[in-house]
């Protein structure tokens, strides 16, 4: 005959791992909240897209058949009217982003995975008497006038000589965590400052507005991140995984390429689209690097804002179309940062 | 084929973990190391596979000097502790990798895949990823994995220290039987008495990096060469009195038991197995006096606890047995069932 009593209440929550109904409201209302500070922008840019330059001027115009006729000009304008002037600028993005990208996949997952793997033991002597050495060659060809050939040739003799007089003096040794802090500190200096010394190596190389170097910087810069990120995948891999594999008689890059990677997919998938994007959406050192063969799009929709005042109808629908890309890729590629794929390696 | 030790030492820094350690392991034998754990034996293991650098002495593999050898190219097998699935590969997958590695034809691998696979129960499972197995199915294709290419001595680390009791006990007799049918050397960690009494053909007791004896199983039982193997093997373990010996009998403070020894020295321990005591009335000649402190019905015997002067004495007795907690008896040894050992040293007086 006992019939529970059931007391509802606004802050307690029906079922254990339930929220209750006005925390519930609470956070729902939050989310909501911020979903439209996220998504209006994307809204506005695309209903501009639509609007006459009549329409853009103020007072704001929400909805598109009511507010104003949509018309399809700056689309038309864009495709049609700059045709191969948008064209190109959007396949220097679609060249350089996801080479760039590549590169720096490949080269920063190697060397996270032999940062999570062997151990590195420089001594800190040797690495100062470099660093001295490099600095020496650097002052004697701009100052002195030496050719730079015969400069490095001195320095690296000097260098293997000192090492071997004063090698066995160096105590003091670097790890593997100095590395890693090494390559991550190449992302504490603001880009501007790199900016200019890259332009005059690229202008000295005769390689200014070309792909191969938007490529080559893009994956130097975004190197630390992959190497940063993948670091830490890879040293989640059991190593029982990998002495097994040794013991079934892989070779190291066998283990890497067959075990390690794949298991580090999700790692790499998504490291691999952060940098894409950062690739994608870079501005200033294609600014320098880039000025019209290999112009990348960011730069073209930044031209917008030009001596007419902004265009802001051209500039939104370059914005759709540099971000559809994207988009499409991220979703698509959601489905494979699943997680758990390590279950089912070590544990009973 | 042989594998053998010749005083593998390692060290850690100024840490000794392995103190010369020579063994040699015949062909088709079944050999345990056992030890607590911190021993040195997953070390030594691991020395064998070439997982860990040897510090000092030799390892070869039938006949060859493999001591720095890649562990790729010493053509053992391994299973783990942690069975070291790739989990990203099907179970057929996981069987054929050290085949595919060594490069044979699709065909072969398949048949050879599909063979080992029926041995170990495992052919309806070759489409499933690990994940999606037991622990007793994901052991038994770490297993099939190792001896699918026959390598020249199979290494297990504790492979069945994650199953439950059950199926531990299931498979044992599963790697025994494998053993049997494939004839490897074999050479298994663990820590578990049991196991190393089961399985091995003989058995190396470790403690803090040195060996202490090595034997079959039957005599490391029966006859143990210090007190550490006669306490670590055995279970419940081995009882221990201290008292002396005089006039070819062991005293203690509750009284005086005959034994074989005629020395005449103080510091002495006495070591009696469960098995080897008998609970008597107080007043029976050589006996150690003392009371009861617990009786535990385990089946198909009981366990008695009798206090003697300080020492806690575990007797196996008849299921039948009856007795009061607090009464007073006598603790009787079977006649040639005492072990004596130096109390100091530990080593075992004859």
């Amino acid at each position: 005959m006992s019939k529970a009593v059931r007391r509802t209440s606004l802050f307690e929550p029906r079922r254990y791992g339930e929220l209750a109904p006005a925390s519930k409201i609470a956070v729902y209302g939050l989310l909501a909240l911020w979903s439209t500070v996220v998504l209006f922008p994307l809204y506005w840019v695309a209903i501009t897209s639509f609007k006459l330059p009549i329409d853009v001027a103020y007072p704001p115009k929400y909805l598109p058949f009511i507010d104003y006729q949509p018309s399809l000009h700056a689309w038309r304008y864009i495709f049609v009217d700059l045709g191969n002037d948008t064209f190109r600028p959007y396949m220097n993005s679609v060249i350089v982003a996801p080479l760039s990208t590549l590169l720096a996949l490949i080269i920063g997952s190697m060397a996270a995975y032999a940062l999570s793997r062997i151990q590195y033991r420089p001594s800190l002597g040797s690495v100062v008497t470099f660093i001295l050495l490099l600095a020496g060659v650097v002052l004697a060809v701009a100052l002195a006038g030496i050719d730079w050939r015969i400069a490095t040739l001195v320095a690296f003799v000097l260098f293997f000589f000192l090492l071997r007089a004063l090698g066995s003096r160096f105590r003091r040794r670097l790890g593997n965590g100095d590395i890693l802090f090494w390559i991550i500190s190449q992302r504490i200096l603001p880009p501007v400052v790199a900016a200019i010394p890259v332009y005059v190596m690229f202008q000295k190389l005769h390689m200014l507005d070309t792909h191969a170097a938007l490529i080559a910087t893009y994956a130097t810069v975004n190197l630390p991140i992959v190497v940063w990120l993948m670091y830490d995948f890879f040293v989640a891999v059991p190593k029982d995984l990998e002495e097994s594999a040794q013991l079934d008689g892989a070779s190291r890059f066998r283990i890497f390429i067959g075990i390690v990677l794949p298991l580090a997919k999700p790692g790499l998938i998504a490291t691999g689209l952060l940098v894409l994007i950062l690739a994608w959406n870079e501005y200033l050192l294609a600014l320098f690097l880039s000025t019209a063969k290999a112009q990348t799009i960011p730069l073209l929709v930044a031209a917008q804002n030009a001596t007419r005042g902004p265009q802001w109808w051209y500039m939104s629908v370059l914005i759709i179309i540099m971000i559809a890309p994207v988009l499409v890729i991220t979703i698509t590629l959601q489905k494979y940062i699943a997680k758990g794929l390590l279950l089912g390696a070590v544990k009973g | 084929m042989t594998v053998e030790l010749d005083r593998i030492s390692k060290a850690f820094g100024p840490l000794t973990v392995l103190h010369e350690l020579s063994l040699s392991v015949t062909p088709g034998e079944f050999m345990v190391l056992l030890g607590p754990s911190g021993c040195g034996k997953t070390t030594a293991l691991r020395m064998i596979a070439g997982l860990e650098s040897v510090t000092s002495g030799s390892i070869s593999i039938d006949g060859r000097d493999v001591t720095d050898v890649a562990p790729k190219n010493r053509d053992i097998a391994m299973v783990f502790q942690s069975y070291a699935l790739y989990p990203h590969m099907s179970v057929a997958e996981n069987i054929a990798y050290p085949l595919k590695i060594r490069k044979l034809p699709r065909a072969e691998i398949d048949k050879q895949v599909r063979d080992v696979a029926a041995q170990v129960q495992l052919d309806a499972l070759l489409g499933r990823f690990p994940r999606q197995l037991s622990g007793g199915q994901r052991q038994r294709v770490a297993l099939a994995r190792a001896s699918v290419r026959r390598p020249a001595a199979f290494l297990m680390d504790e492979p069945l220290s994650n199953l439950d009791a059950k199926l531990r006990g299931h498979m044992r007799a599963e790697l025994k039987h494998m053993h049997h049918q494939l004839g490897i050397a074999t050479i298994y960690v663990t820590h578990d008495q049991i196991e190393a009494m089961t399985l091995g053909h003989r058995v190396a007791v470790l403690n803090q990096g040195r060996l202490q004896q090595i034997d079959t199983p039957h005599r490391i039982y029966d006859d143990p060469a210090n007190i550490f193997v006669a306490g670590f093997v055995g279970s419940p373990p081995m009882n221990f009195v201290p008292g002396g010996l005089a006039e070819g009998r062991f005293k203690a403070a509750g009284g005086s038991l005959p034994v074989a020894s005629r020395e005449s020295r103080e510091n002495v321990l006495l070591g009696l197995r469960p098995e080897d005591c008998r609970v008597a009335a107080a007043s029976a000649p050589d006996c150690l006096a003392g009371t009861i402190y617990s009786i535990e019905l385990i089946g198909d015997h009981v366990l008695v606890t009798c206090q003697l002067a300080g020492t806690a004495i575990v007797i196996k007795a008849e299921k039948t047995f009856s007795g009061e907690i607090g009464a007073a008896v006598g603790v009787q040894a079977a006649p040639g069932r005492c072990y004596l050992f130096d109390q100091q040293s530990g080593t075992r007086l004859r």
